[in-house]
């Protein structure tokens, strides 16, 4: 379906009319294509309904209240964006899309907090895997006294003190590769079983 | 008088509601958006807010409690026109007896 731009008696009335359909249009950027149409084509709908059906006779005004009234994009768009964003990171396994769907929505709350921390940890896998073939003598799972002490990388003065061991070696960038795998599995199945709870 | 609590009190119970509110008025009827918001505020006096309408609308939709459909116009400008689903019969049919409960209820109280 093509959105058909409204047409204005006042030169001034479609300026503001555009700028303000860009400014939705920038706003929902991230959305798949259909469902951008889908939100102009709302908008759209709306403000040229609300034209035809108010009284007022001067255009300008008649436009201002209503763009006023249906608010900020910026602002009303954002659960929009949000909601379909995770549906198409939920559905798809894509890690943009999930990246995408984590940002929209981190101000929902803590829960988000936690995928955020989640996130964090598997790309600080994949940094050790890069830190680990920097610096092979240097980076590892440490343990001291036969408790764990670090992961990462350790300063020259720990590694000379006897009581502190690596305990993976070769084995280190395996372990990582497959912390990431489960992290990544875990986030997405996490990211699932939140959205079948908000559903119930 | 505490005004301000009031109107805070005021504006929960209308958010709270307003998922019940849309239900009710789509059950006999079908609407376009804003036709929906003004028949809104003809029957209940509650201005909904028109921007948070339609990502409520795409909320309800992916419930499947509501429905919709792109109805071309002379204007070149179609409506979207929403209606209730057989599940949006249904949960509304639930919440209306909830509702009734927790009426009868307040009133045996206050």
């Amino acid at each position: 379906m093509k959105i058909k731009e409204i047409q204005f008696r006042e030169d001034a009335s479609r300026r503001i009319y555009l700028s303000y359909m860009k400014r939705i249009e920038r706003m929902i950027k991230p959305l798949s294509k259909p469902d951008q149409t889908e939100v102009l084509l709302e908008f759209n709908s709306h403000i040229y309904e609300g034209l035809a059906h108010k009284h007022q006779k001067n255009e300008i005004v008649k436009l201002v209240d209503i763009l006023d009234k249906l608010g900020n994009p910026e602002e009303v768009l954002k659960p929009l964006i949000a909601d379909k964003k995770l549906e198409e990171a939920t559905r798809t396994f894509n890690p943009i899309h999930l990246f995408k769907a984590l940002a929209l929505n981190i101000s929902n709350g803590i829960s988000y907090l936690i995928f955020g921390i989640l996130y964090l940890s598997l790309f600080g896998f994949v940094f050790l895997i890069y830190a680990k073939f920097n610096n092979p003598d240097g980076v590892g799972l440490y343990t001291k006294n036969n408790s764990f002490m670090a992961l990462g990388k350790l300063n020259d003065g720990y590694l000379q003190n006897p009581n502190i061991s690596e305990v993976l070696g070769n084995w280190f960038i395996p372990v990582m590769l497959l912390s990431i795998i489960l992290s990544y599995l875990l986030i997405t199945l996490l990211l699932k079983l939140k959205r079948s709870i908000n559903k119930k | 008088m505490n005004e301000n609590f009031i109107a805070k009190w005021q504006s929960q119970v209308k958010k709270g509601t307003l998922t019940f509110i849309i239900l009710n008025v789509l059950q006999n009827n079908e609407f376009y958006g804003y036709e929906f918001i003004e028949e809104v505020k003809k029957l209940t006096k509650i201005e909904i807010a028109e921007g948070t309408f339609y990502p409520l609308m795409n909320r309800l939709k992916k419930e499947n409690l509501v429905t919709s459909k792109w109805v071309e116009q002379e204007s070149g400008i179609p409506r979207k026109y929403f209606s209730l689903t057989d599940t949006g019969k249904e949960t509304l049919g639930q919440m209306k007896a909830y509702w009734e409960d927790l009426s009868s209820s307040i009133k045996k109280i206050s």
